[in-house]
């Protein structure tokens, strides 16, 4: 949450949360605020959800605006449908915050438009782990409903990167469902944005009083967040700090680099990694054995984690996509996370956290880091 | 006998100022270290952190990136941008428990000769004190 909003509209609920968010989208598709609704669905299979734009009303009924787990990130579906511009279609994405935020990095990395899209979210109380949902679907669903019917959202079965999230509720969106600590069956619908007024202003929806009881749950829940991630980073800490650490806990590493694929923040189209200058031929291997005696296959797995994480953990959001594609189990998004939160440190900055403050990587002040250059002074004491 | 240990050092070296101050180091018969082996860069903000990583995991005992004094850049600001992106590299390195004292970023303008000289031995001096480079004998990369 970085800017407390003050002032919201009140919705009863209706069909639990997930029916109260479908019928507000039901209404804005007919009267007009929408060509079109970016919402994840279920899978005919039933074993995964897909995101799916939805331009017909009954279509909606088979969504499910808060997924139990993420098979794509948000920002990537996103990216599909606006990498060639905003066309002219007002479509609304409904994505949990780290979606948002990825894709708002992905709009200042000129990957999203924003323009058109209007952005939904809401209190997000995690998500389950992939591989869990995938074993048993049905099982996992009646575990996140009562997760998420719950007074307390309880977060030990949602993915580890969940449990240390603090950026669970209000991204810079357009409109903000506000689930947590609500009373008498109902929920806060809050604009963050001018555009999100004006769609409350076209449905007639009308504002109402104070937020206190929701913003009292969040800071509580960030709070709790908050000390969960420490002690989290406390546990990362020693299996990547020093290089035999950082061998051993990639040391399962296959190289398939699905993490980088699934990720949002990477979308060069070709990578380094990917690249023919990347595959050295055998005579430049055969050398690189001289001195070593041997090398493993695949070659240059932590040039390509370490390069990873110098190349994208400024914008990195903690979404933990990475962990779910990742075949040999490496809680990547651990790792990364754990990086990025002091990298982004370094500059002050926080990825996706709203559309107005530049990457990192894009400014720079004249009088900054003065510290990373070791001083040689000269004979005059001139550096 | 054994013999003592000369360290290599990757240098990328921009164009218009580091690699000419290198030039200069040479034309004025300065000594300075063979550990440096340079590269010449276009600007020293064409280093991508994976050239660094990439020298780094193959053996390089250090690597050094030579660009314009803030200001001074041919490019206008591509060396401010080498800072931040050297900050990052070295705050991951500084992370992951890597030897972060094995990457340098100097501004030597293309009049320094001697400053480039100096750089060099103080550099091979420093890498000489931290020794080999243990990612030279890890087979498992």
């Amino acid at each position: 949450m970085n800017i407390v909003p003050n002032r919201g509209a009140k919705i009863s609920v209706k069909n639990g949360f997930r029916g109260t968010i479908l019928e507000f989208l039901r209404n804005s598709l007919e009267k007009g605020c929408f060509d079109g609704i970016l919402i994840p669905m279920r899978v005919p299979a039933d074993d995964s959800y897909a995101w799916v734009l939805v331009r017909d009303k009954p279509f909606l009924d088979n969504a499910n605006p808060i997924a139990p787990i993420v098979s794509v990130q948000g920002a990537k579906a996103l990216t599909s449908l606006t990498r060639k511009g905003g066309g002219n279609f007002n479509v609304a994405a409904i994505m949990k915050p780290c979606d948002i935020r990825a894709s708002i990095e992905l709009s200042k990395l000129k990957q999203v438009n924003l323009e058109k899209i209007t952005l939904i979210s809401y209190d997000c109380p995690g998500t389950l782990e992939m591989s869990n949902y995938i074993e048993n679907p049905e099982e996992s669903e009646k575990i996140f409903g009562s997760l998420l019917d719950g007074d307390v959202w309880d977060d030990k079965f949602t993915k580890p990167i969940c449990q240390i999230c603090d950026n669970f509720s209000f991204p810079a969106c357009d409109l903000h469902f506000a689930l947590l600590g609500t009373e008498n069956g109902s929920i806060y619908l809050i604009p963050g944005t001018e555009k999100g007024e004006n769609i409350l202003d076209d449905l007639g929806i009308e504002y109402s009083e104070d937020l206190s009881n929701w913003e009292k749950k969040v800071i509580e829940l960030i709070k709790k967040k908050e000390k969960q991630k420490a002690e989290k980073f406390e546990l990362v800490k020693p299996t990547v700090e020093g290089f035999d650490n950082l061998l051993k806990t990639f040391a399962n590493c296959i190289g398939c680099h699905n993490c980088q694929s699934a990720c949002p923040i990477c979308y060069c189209r070709q990578c380094y990694f990917d690249s023919e200058v990347s595959k050295p031929n055998s005579d430049f291997i055969l050398l690189r054995t001289s001195k070593r005696g041997g090398i493993s296959f695949p070659l240059d797995r932590i040039m390509f984690h370490t390069g990873r994480m110098s190349h994208m953990s400024l914008s990195c959001v903690s979404c933990g996509v990475c962990t779910d594609a990742c075949p040999v189990s490496i809680p990547v998004a651990d790792i990364f996370s754990y990086v990025a939160d002091k990298t982004q440190r370094t500059f002050e900055y926080k990825a996706g956290n709203s559309t107005e403050e530049p990457l990192p990587m894009r400014e720079y002040r004249f009088d900054e880091l003065l510290e990373i250059k070791e001083l040689v002074k000269d004979a005059d004491g001139q550096d | 006998m054994e013999r003592e240990f000369l360290p290599k050092i990757v240098s990328f070296l921009c164009k218009w100022c580091s690699y000419t101050g290198a030039d200069l180091a040479g034309i004025n018969r300065l000594q300075y270290p063979t550990s440096i082996l340079p590269i010449k860069v276009m600007c020293s903000s064409r280093v991508d952190p994976v050239f660094v990583i990439k020298a780094y995991l193959r053996g390089a005992d250090g690597v050094l990136i030579g660009g314009c004094h803030p200001g001074d850049c041919h490019y206008q600001d591509g060396n401010y941008h080498t800072r931040r992106r050297v900050a990052i590299l070295k705050r991951v390195f500084e992370l992951l428990g890597l030897e972060e004292g094995r990457i340098r970023l100097s501004w030597i303008s293309a009049s320094e000769g001697p400053k480039f000289a100096r750089v060099c031995n103080e550099f091979t001096e420093v890498i000489k004190s931290l020794g080999e480079n243990t990612t030279k004998t890890t087979i498992f990369l």
